[in-house]
Parts: structure tokens; C-alpha cells; sequence
């Protein structure tokens, strides 16, 4: 019987929360990867765009004593780094997993040196003159037992990923932009020949994906937390790229595969707590990935099987 | 010969170029970067102990950075070295441990045997999943080092844990005699360095190697001339991940002597950064691995001697990675003469016009 | 103001050291359709690929409705009222129909799309010319017949005056072809100027009012279709009358070397797919297979080879059954290849001219001792090779991107020949090369015929396949629809062959002659 009292102490109310927030910041680094995806350049870079944000945000904040300054300057710094990556895949014909992965390093050593520089520090950063991003107060819900477990004292950017994955979903599948997006991925000379500028496209979606990476880092640095780490995005980038992956860069079921990512980490979490070993639970997710990466691809390949055969006719 | 020449060339201004840049950053912080830059090869080459550290250092860097190398010769981007070195060093930590009942010398091979196997099984998954199903090798060895780490975390938490409070192994029953104590410098770089004179023969004077070569280039021509190029192409992860197995066990019996959690933290990544500075190249990879040992190796005695943060070097390594890849140091001259003759006269290569390459050089 | 609504003249266009255009000349009047007929690689799709702008000319002069373009690209030439509809359609597969017809041009309403008069401006066109398109689906769903149609609604949308077609029917099937006939004399009736590109000429006397011929580049005039027959066409398209037969000892063919019985063969083009095809080659003959590009040629070859699956039916080499074994197993049973595209699968073109020789016969003695390669052996032989191949530069450590077409091809044929194989299968082996290497290369078929190899001949050039070939199989959208003996094949009833048969171009052919 204890073993159900335990799952109970488990897979209580407090887990559907516990699963949002650390998907949170895996959503915005999905939706960063998401936005490139679509113009059919593969963001490695994710992860590194993630960490300078994430600084950026926590040193901006600390000197300023704004939340509002430093999540802007996190977009900022992520769009420089972004553009970096932009510019060497685009112009220069950087191998795109080759220049994704210097982002990557070029992220961890140039963070870690700031904080050394900046804060004379080595490993973790953290001070009350860091003004996080606020969390949401709904004074109503306080009197609701489940609703206000579940619902109150989000932090703000927790309410707002849900937003910004309906604006995404919205951008790529009902706007003129997203539709031209759509189609520079898929076919670049489809859509030159409809006069679409193709690189400039290319070069707004790197951008953008900039703009959330760096947003995504700030979230975890003021929002999910209130400090940097060295290397605190620790493959929370690289989850979202390959969540990105199993929602076919799609917002919404990009971040449904994030929350598998987040469901597995707080469960797995909780189950240390009763000695099981985690490590299992934490593989999970990207076990997953692979399987399922596999599986699409392995349906895709016998469609076109299918399609190209002599013994049907089409 | 010109073109290696020029490759040579491309990769020293890309250092200058890296190293001018973090020369900068250390001016910016008020310090001086020939002092700082002086005191980092002091520092990796001037003292027995920084010699050993760098050797150490070395050691696993050399054979990461060529596990990726040939992954890329036969066309893979591996970026599962990671996770095949750690998964060699946990194989090789149990049979190290475990099988007391082998001769000693049998013992050893065991342990590098074991290590090899495992590691490359590791990396037949995303071979397969790519040459058969087409799947992004690049996503799946990513994802698939967490896992490897995980699984090392639980065995030696759990089934294998040595009871300490750190998570390691026991003791292997075996070890490769440190060479330069007291730095962690050890046999290991003598296994390293024949192993890899040995993979470049092999990649350049074998059919295996010529196979490889070839499929890396050019895989359609492979198929057409009769090699199999799926087949090539899982038999070279297969070798790649051979050498991060033996990366691995060379960690564990020769600087720890045991399995420690989380040992090879960024040892894959740091040998893909070597790996890429020269595109792969076999034979520079190794010197660019050497370099990259030298500054971390230094970085700390730099740290200490002249205020400047030893993260400098993996700001300047990274610098000196992203130029790098991008294909303008040594071209620049060359794109400059030939947007001069466009502009003259107009573009004729129907193929840059067609492509994407077009579309927005308006 | 001229009478015509485009005028091109003297037009030169060259991709690198190929001139793909010698002397263009085209006029299009309003109101008509406009064939441009020629054989492949006879420069009529670089012609109108250059009025559309997608590739700036060299020399000459663009009038559209009279105006003189000195600059033109794709956005120029569409806001001058043309459109195109490219042999490779331009839709994005994974969009739908709706959004692939806007794109670029959508009309919006705030910050969306405005879907709505998006529907409603294409329904009108829809309407107008009667075509059946489903507007919701993804084009991955459509058939290529709709998938054309939803192209020429795109020029429509961009209020296109002038439409270009690129060779419309060369994949849709006898119905559909009917179907855009229909739609493309609506198109007329409404007053749009059409061109017609094309090498179907039964088609082409079908809808067209003029015809123009290019022939290598160059412009052979045009005439009414009204004054015109196929076998006239034909002509002007080939040209000269050569008969370079040479005296063929026919008698000696032997056993059959090659046999390839009812095989079905998959391929990403409808037309290109292999539904049945039954042929052999017996030692000491050349069998030339005759057809326009793309009618499944590649594929035949590729099953035969061991490149491409053959989901029925069996190849059999040399006594052997080779059916779906790997190409290294057709190699060991007997075969020499040379390939179509020499740049992508005849040669690696990183690697140098030494490697690119041994590749086949790397695992056989002497070129290898025990793992490692015999470089003494390969260095003795790639000597041999270059000089009794005339390769040039003779430096044989150097890669094989730094040869001329014809060096580059004379290295594939010298490691495919050298070998002596029962089998040579020879793919369009004279392509792009100098009329010097044209004539070594062609020696070096014969002389493998003489030795008593089969040889299997693909070529898009007539001329090559009659006077090389002993016997000759012509293919149309991968059946075989005629083989006869060299001596009886020329120009015309090869060509008639070729457009597609004796169902639709016989009878007129037979009159004609």
C-alpha cells in the first residue's frame, strides 16, 4: 500500500504545474528552433542562443534594476548571436551544424567570461538586486482550492508562452509572411519564381528566432529562476530542437512534445525523491524522440515508395 | 599542393584573426594580452606538471577529434562522440572491475575490446536510422549522449556504485602507468597516437579508407561503381565510435582508475571543435587538437598569473571555430575579383542562378 | 507599334563554356499559340526561361508589347503580363492549392490573409475556363493534370497576358492532355497569346496556329500550321542528312549476353515508369535504345545496373539471374557502365583521376595488397590508361573537376572498357563532350562490339544510335513501341516512333511517306 500512497505523493495536482514550468523554457527554445524550421534551416545554434539570453537578461537586470530591460536586451542579445549564425549559414556558407555548434561553445565560454569579468564570479551568479520577471497574483483564485494550486502565481512569462504559441501558430498559418515562409522552406524556387526574395526571408526568420532565443534564455534566468548559472541552459536547447522535431515545427505540437520533455523531468524529479532511479525517467523523453523521429520517417519513405511504383497506376 | 597550402594559410589567419579578437576582450579588461597570452603557453609547455596536463588533456581530445574526423570523412556528423566515450569508459570500468579472472594482459585487452564494442553498437543506431530511414544523424547523437549519460549515471549510482558520495565506480583491478606525475598524463597518449597513425592509414592507404573517401564525397558514384554506400557509411560510425570507446577506456584505467559520473563532459564536443577548425581534415586535426589542449591546458596558469579568466580560451577557440567555417578568409580576395567580373559581365552558371543563392542578392 | 506582342532577337545565352542559345529568334503574336519545337537540349526551354527573366541574356534584344527590356527577372516579366508554367511545376507540396496560387501576390485583410476573396478571385478563373480544381487540398494530394492546371491559374491570378507552357503534355497522360487542349483554346479565345514548347508533333499540329523550329541552339525558322506535315517538321528538328552507317558485320552477334524479361521498374515520373518491358543483347552487337528523354530511359538502365529496383519481371546477365542484386554483383557478373551524368555518378569529382580509375576494380589484384592499395599498381595503370585514352593533363594525381567534359568522360569510358565485361551499357556517352572526344569515344564502342562484348546504347542523338547501333529499340513513356534493324531506321520513322508511337502518329507518317 505504500507504493500507491507514493504514486499518490507523485502524480498529484501539483504535477500538472510542476510539468508546465520546466516545459516552459524547452516551449520557447522549440518555438526559436520552430521558426527557422520552417524556412528550412536547422537552429543547432538554439542552446547558445538560449545562454546569452539567459545572461544577458540577469546582468541587464542587475545593473538596471528592470525586468522589462533586461528580458529586451536578452532579445536583443540573442538576435545579435542569431544574426552571427545568419550570416556565416547565409552569406558565407557556414555548414550549418558546424556554425550551430561554435554558437554553441562560443555561448558557454563568452557567458562564462562576462561573469568572471562582470561579477567576479565563477559558476553561479546570484543577487537580490536581480529583479525577476514578476509572477501573476489573481487574488480571485485564492479561495479555490485546485484552481488556485494549479493556475495562480504564474510567473509572467509562463502566461505568456501559451499566447505566443497561438501568435506563432497564427504568424506561420495565416499570415502572408508565414505562408512566404512556409513556401522558402519547402521550395526555394517555387518561391522565387513567385517574386519572393528569398534570402531576406531567410534572413527574418533567423531574426525572429533570435528574438525568442533570447527570450527563451530570459525566461530562465528571471523567470524559472533568479540567477545564471554557467551553462543553465544545460541541453534545454537542444530538447527543444528535437521537440521541434517531433511536432514537425508546428507551435502546438511542438509544445506538446516539450511537455513530454517537462512531464518526464518532474516526474523523474519527484521518483528520485523515493529512490527509483531517475536516470530512466529522464531518458525517457528522448528515447521517445528518437523513436518517433524514426517511425515518421520510415512512414514518409514507404508514401513515396508507394507513389513511385510501376504497379499501381496514379 | 597549393590547395593545402592554402587551407594552411586559411587556418592561420583564422587564428590570428581569433586570437587578435580575444586580444581585445582582454584589452577591454584592462589587462595585457601578449602578457596573458604568454603566460597561457608558460603555463601548458613550461613546467613539467602544465606539460603532463597538457599531455592529458591531449589524450582523449586527439581521439575524440578523430572519431569525429572520420565520421565526417564517409559523410556523418557525429556528434554522438560524446556519448560512445562515455559509454567505452563504462564498459571498460565493469569488465575492469569485474573480470579479476582474466591474466592481466588479457585484462587489459578485455577492457579496450569491451570498450570499442559497445561504443560503436552505440553508434550502429543513428548509422542505421540514417542510412535507412534517412534520419537527421545530427538530432538522434545529440539526443542519444544524454541518454548515454544517464545510463552511465545510473550504473554507477546504482549497480556499480563504489558507495561513495560522489557517483563512481569501484576501482578497475587494472590501470595504464601515469607517465609525468603528478599529472594525470598516462600511457593512454601512446595508445592514442598509434591508434590514430593508424586510422589515417587506414582512411588513406586501404580499400576500406578509399571506400570510406568515397562515399563521403560522393555516395551516388560509390553505388554506381559498386560500394555499397549505406554499408560504408555504418561501417565508419562504427569505426568513430571505436574511437570514442577507446577515448573512453583510456580516461578510465589511465587518469582515474575508475568510472567517474559525468567524466567526459565536453571531451566530444571539444574534439568536433578540433575536428571542424580544419574541415575534417585527418592530418591537421590532430595539431588543432594539440593547440586546443595546449590553451586549456594553459588557461589556468594564465588565470592565475595575470587576472585574465581562463574563459577567454574557449571564447577565442569558439571565435576561431565560427570563422572557420564560413568560407571567406582566404576567398575574400577571390569573391572580390569574381563580383567585379559579374558586374562587368553578367552571371552565367545556371546552377547558382537557379538556386537559392539568387534570390537575394538583390 | 509591332504586330507582335513579344519579340526576341539574336539572342545568345552560354552556361559556362556551353552555349546553350547560338541565335534565338522568336516572335509571338496576340491571340495565337506559338509552338517552339526542337529536340532536346535544342535550347527552345533557355529561350523562354530568358523572356521569363530567370537567367539574364548574353546578347540580343527583348521586346515585350513593344517595349525594350534591358532588365528583366521574374518579377519584371510578370508585372509585363507573362507567365509560366515551368516543366517542373513550382508548388510548394505541403501547401495547399489555394495557398500555392496567392503566393506572392495574396490578398490580405488586416494582418491575415484574406482567404475569402482569395477563393472568390480564383473561383472566377475556375469558372471562366472550366477547369476542375480542387482549391483545399494539398498539392501533394493532386494529380499532375490538376497540379498543371493550378499553375496555369497562377499565370491567370497575375493578370499574365502572354503564357508560356514548357513541354505542358510531356507528363500528363492521352485524357488530360485532351483536357489542357481545351482550356488552352479557351485561353486563346479570350485573346491570350500562348507558347506551345514541345517536341510531341502531333500534338503541336494539333493546337498550334505557327510553328517554330530550333535545332542546337540555333533558330530554323518558322512556318503556318497550315503548311506544314510532321515528316517536314521532323526534318527541320534533325536536320542533316547523315548516314554514317558504317558497314556492319551483323551475322556475328551471338548468345545472349543480356536479357531482360517483362520488368517493371518504379520512377518519380508517371512517364518515366517502366510498366513490362521485355529486350536482349547478344554478344557482338550494338542495341541502341532510341526515345525522347525522360520516357523511362534512366530508369531501364538503373534496373539494369543494379541502381534501382525492379518490382517485377528479372534481368538476366550472362547467364545469371542479377535481378535487384547490388551493383557491385551485376559489375562481378559481367557489366561495364557508362552513365548518364558523368558529374554526379560517372566520376567523383573531389578525388583524382588515379582514384576515379581504380574504383571499380579496387578489390581485385594487383591494385591491392592484402587491406591496403597497391599504389605501384594503380600509378602503373592509370599511366597505361591515360595514355592509350589520350587523357589530358596527364598528370593523374590530379582531380577530375579540373577536366574538360571530354577528358572527363574519356576517364569514365577508360575504366568501364579497360575491363573488357561481357556487357557495356553506354548512356548518352557522347553528351557534352568535343567532337574529338565524340569520335574516340565512338571507336571505343566499336571495338568493345568487335571483342564481342553486348553493348546497350542510350542516346538522345539519332545520328549517334543509326550509325553505331546494329539493332534498334525506340521506347515511348516506358513501353517499346518499335524495333527494327539498323539499316531499315532513319530519321523519320525513328522520330515518328518516338512521339509516341503507332497509335498516333503512324497514319499520319504513313501518308506523309
Amino acid at each position: 500500500m505504500e507504493v500507491f500512497e507514493s504514486l499518490g505523493k507523485i502524480f498529484n495536482v501539483s504535477l500538472i504545474y510542476a510539468t508546465f514550468r520546466a516545459s516552459t523554457p524547452i516551449i520557447y527554445a522549440a518555438l526559436c528552433a520552430a521558426i527557422t524550421q520552417q524556412a528550412n534551416i536547422l537552429n543547432i545554434g538554439t542552446e547558445g542562443i538560449m545562454l546569452v539570453g539567459a545572461f544577458t537578461a540577469v546582468a541587464v537586470s542587475y545593473f538596471t534594476g528592470s525586468w522589462i530591460l533586461g528580458v529586451a536586451a536578452a532579445m536583443g542579445g540573442g538576435a545579435v548571436i542569431a544574426m552571427i549564425m545568419a550570416v556565416g549559414h547565409i552569406k558565407y556558407d557556414s555548414e550549418i551544424c558546424a556554425i550551430g555548434m561554435g554558437i554553441n561553445l562560443f555561448a558557454i565560454a563568452i557567458t562564462k567570461f562576462l561573469m568572471q569579468v562582470l561579477f567576479n564570479t565563477n559558476g553561479t551568479f546570484s543577487d537580490p538586486a536581480i529583479v525577476p520577471i514578476p509572477t501573476v497574483h489573481l487574488p480571485f483564485l485564492e479561495h479555490i482550492p485546485v484552481l488556485n494550486e494549479l493556475l495562480n502565481d504564474w510567473c509572467f512569462t509562463e502566461w505568456f508562452v501559451i499566447i505566443f504559441i497561438i501568435i506563432l501558430q497564427f504568424l506561420f498559418y495565416k499570415t502572408v509572411w508565414g505562408l512566404r515562409l512556409r513556401a522558402v522552406g519547402q521550395f526555394p524556387m517555387a518561391a522565387q519564381t513567385a517574386g519572393i526574395n528569398v534570402n531576406a526571408v531567410k534572413y527574418q526568420a533567423m531574426l525572429i528566432s533570435g528574438l525568442i532565443g533570447g527570450l527563451a534564455g530570459a525566461h530562465l534566468s528571471l523567470g524559472y529562476s533568479t540567477q545564471f548559472v554557467e551553462n543553465m541552459t544545460n541541453n534545454r536547447g537542444f530538447m527543444g530542437v528535437a521537440a521541434m522535431y517531433f511536432g514537425g515545427a508546428n507551435p502546438v505540437l511542438t509544445a506538446v512534445g516539450c511537455l513530454l520533455f517537462g512531464f518526464s523531468d518532474s516526474v523523474g524529479a519527484r521518483l528520485q525523491a523515493y529512490g527509483f532511479p531517475a536516470q530512466f525517467v529522464l531518458m525517457t523523453p528522448y528515447l521517445v524522440t528518437v523513436i518517433v523521429l524514426a517511425v515518421s520517417m520510415a512512414i514518409k519513405l514507404g508514401a513515396v515508395k508507394k507513389k513511385q511504383s510501376s504497379l499501381v497506376t496514379g | 599542393m597549393s590547395n593545402s597550402l592554402k587551407g594552411f594559410y586559411k587556418i592561420l589567419i583564422t587564428l590570428v584573426v581569433a586570437l587578435g579578437i580575444g586580444a581585445i576582450f582582454i584589452l577591454a579588461i584592462g589587462e595585457n594580452p601578449i602578457a596573458a597570452y604568454g603566460a597561457l603557453l608558460k603555463g601548458a609547455l613550461g613546467t613539467k606538471l602544465g606539460l603532463g596536463n597538457t599531455i592529458a588533456g591531449f589524450t582523449p581530445l586527439l581521439l575524440t577529434s578523430i572519431a569525429f574526423a572520420v565520421a565526417a570523412k564517409g559523410g556523418a556528423f557525429n556528434v554522438g562522440v560524446e556519448g560512445e566515450v562515455i559509454l567505452g569508459g563504462i564498459t571498460a570500468a565493469y569488465i575492469g572491475v569485474n573480470w579479476g579472472f582474466l591474466p592481466v594482459p588479457l585484462l587489459y585487452l578485455a577492457c579496450f575490446l569491451g570498450a570499442m564494442a559497445v561504443a560503436a553498437a552505440w553508434a550502429f543506431i543513428p548509422a542505421v536510422l540514417k542510412a535507412y530511414y534517412n534520419v537527421s544523424e545530427v538530432c538522434v547523437t545529440i539526443l542519444m549522449n544524454t541518454v548515454a549519460l544517464y545510463i552511465g549515471s545510473y550504473l554507477v549510482s546504482g549497480p556499480m556504485s563504489a558507495g561513495t558520495a560522489t557517483p563512481q565506480s569501484d576501482p578497475v583491478l587494472v590501470t595504464l602507468p601515469k607517465i609525468m606525475k603528478p599529472s594525470n598524463a598516462n600511457a593512454g597518449v601512446f595508445i592514442a597516437i598509434v591508434v590514430v597513425v593508424l586510422v589515417i592509414l587506414i582512411v588513406y592507404k586501404t580499400k576500406w579508407g578509399y571506400k570510406i573517401r568515397t562515399v563521403g564525397t560522393n555516395p551516388a558514384f560509390a553505388d554506381y561503381v559498386g560500394i555499397s554506400s549505406k554499408k560504408v557509411f555504418i561501417s565508419t560510425m562504427l569505426l568513430s565510435g571505436m574511437l570514442g570507446g577507446i577515448a573512453g577506456c583510456i580516461e578510465v584505467l589511465g587518469v582515474y582508475g575508475y568510472y567517474l559520473d559525468n567524466f567526459a563532459k565536453d571531451l566530444g564536443t571539444n574534439g568536433m571543435l578540433a575536428a571542424l577548425i580544419v574541415k575534417s581534415n585527418m592530418t591537421t586535426t590532430p595539431f588543432i587538437a594539440l593547440f586546443l589542449a595546449v590553451l586549456k591546458a594553459g588557461s589556468m596558469a594564465m588565470q592565475q598569473a595575470t587576472d585574465v579568466p581562463k574563459s577567454i580560451v574557449d571564447t577565442v577557440s569558439a571565435i576561431f571555430i565560427i570563422i572557420a567555417t564560413m568560407n571567406f578568409v582566404v576567398s575574400l580576395r577571390t569573391r572580390r575579383k569574381a563580383e567585379k567580373a559579374a558586374a562587368e559581365k553578367r552571371p552565367q552558371d545556371p546552377s547558382s542562378a537557379g538556386t537559392e543563392g539568387k534570390g537575394g542578392s538583390k | 507599334m509591332s504586330e507582335y506582342v513579344v519579340e526576341m532577337k539574336n539572342i545568345v545565352k552560354s552556361f559556362g563554356e556551353v552555349r546553350a542559345v547560338k541565335e534565338g529568334q522568336f516572335n509571338l503574336k496576340k491571340g495565337e499559340i506559338h509552338s517552339l519545337i526542337g529536340e532536346n537540349g535544342a535550347g527552345k526551354s533557355t529561350m523562354m526561361k530568358l523572356l521569363y527573366g530567370m537567367y539574364p541574356i548574353n546578347e540580343g534584344e527583348i521586346y515585350i508589347k513593344g517595349e525594350h527590356m534591358t532588365k528583366l527577372d521574374p518579377k519584371i516579366a510578370i508585372s509585363h503580363g507573362i507567365g509560366m508554367v515551368h516543366q517542373e511545376f513550382m508548388l510548394v507540396n505541403e501547401l495547399t492549392v489555394l495557398e500555392n496560387v496567392i503566393l506572392g501576390f495574396e490578398p490580405k485583410k488586416g494582418m491575415t490573409i484574406d482567404f475569402d476573396k482569395a477563393r472568390k478571385d480564383v473561383q472566377h478563373y475556375i469558372d471562366q475556363y472550366n477547369m476542375e480544381i480542387q482549391l483545399d487540398k494539398k498539392v501533394s494530394q493532386i494529380s499532375v493534370g490538376e497540379a498543371q492546371r493550378v499553375e496555369i491559374i497562377k499565370t491567370l491570378m497575375r493578370g499574365a497576358e502572354i503564357i508560356i507552357l514548357d513541354e505542358p503534355t510531356a507528363v500528363l497522360t492521352p485524357q488530360e492532355t485532351k483536357k489542357l487542349f481545351e482550356i488552352l483554346a479557351n485561353l486563346k479565345a479570350e485573346g491570350k497569346s500562348l507558347v506551345f514548347i514541345s517536341h510531341k508533333l502531333n500534338e503541336v499540329m494539333e493546337i498550334s496556329d505557327r510553328i517554330s523550329v530550333m535545332r542546337q541552339g540555333t533558330y530554323m525558322g518558322t512556318v503556318n500550321r497550315d503548311e506544314t506535315s510532321p515528316l517536314d517538321l521532323t526534318k527541320k528538328m534533325i536536320g542533316r542528312e547523315v548516314f554514317l552507317n558504317i558497314e556492319k558485320d551483323y551475322s556475328k552477334a551471338g548468345e545472349k549476353i543480356l536479357e531482360v524479361q517483362d520488368v517493371w521498374v518504379p520512377s518519380q515520373k508517371e512517364t518515366s515508369k517502366i510498366r513490362g518491358m521485355s529486350l536482349c543483347v547478344r554478344a557482338g552487337e550494338i542495341v541502341g535504345i532510341a526515345g525522347i528523354d525522360g520516357n523511362g530511359q534512366s530508369e531501364l538502365i538503373e534496373a539494369i545496373t543494379g541502381l534501382r529496383k525492379v518490382e517485377k519481371g528479372a534481368v538476366i546477365l550472362n547467364g545469371k539471374n542479377v535481378t535487384n542484386k547490388s551493383p557491385r554483383k551485376v559489375r562481378e557478373a559481367g557489366l561495364a557502365h557508362i552513365p548518364e551524368d558523368r558529374n554526379t555518378r560517372g566520376l567523383n569529382r573531389t578525388m583524382s583521376i588515379e582514384e576515379n580509375l581504380v574504383a571499380v576494380e579496387l578489390d581485385k589484384k594487383p591494385y591491392t595488397k592484402g587491406i591496403f592499395m597497391n599504389t605501384a599498381a594503380q600509378d602503373k595503370y592509370s599511366e597505361e590508361m591515360v595514355r592509350q585514352f589520350d587523357i589530358r593533363p596527364t598528370d593523374y594525381k590530379l582531380p577530375t573537376s579540373s577536366l574538360s567534359g571530354g577528358n572527363a568522360q574519356k576517364v569514365v569510358v577508360a575504366r568501364e572498357v579497360s575491363m573488357n565485361k561481357k556487357l557495356l551499357v553506354a548512356s548518352q556517352p557522347t553528351r557534352g563532350v568535343d567532337i574529338g572526344a565524340i569520335e574516340s569515344i565512338r571507336n571505343t564502342l566499336e571495338k568493345a562490339k568487335k571483342q564481342g562484348a553486348g553493348v546497350l546504347l542510350v542516346s538522345a542523338e539519332l545520328e549517334e544510335i543509326i550509325s553505331l547501333s546494329d539493332r534498334i529499340i525506340v521506347i515511348h513513356e516506358g513501353e517499346i513501341t518499335g524495333e527494327m534493324a539498323a539499316s531499315e531506321a532513319n530519321e523519320n520513322n525513328l522520330g515518328l516512333l518516338m512521339m509516341g508511337g503507332a497509335k498516333n502518329t503512324k497514319q499520319k507518317g504513313e501518308e506523309a511517306s
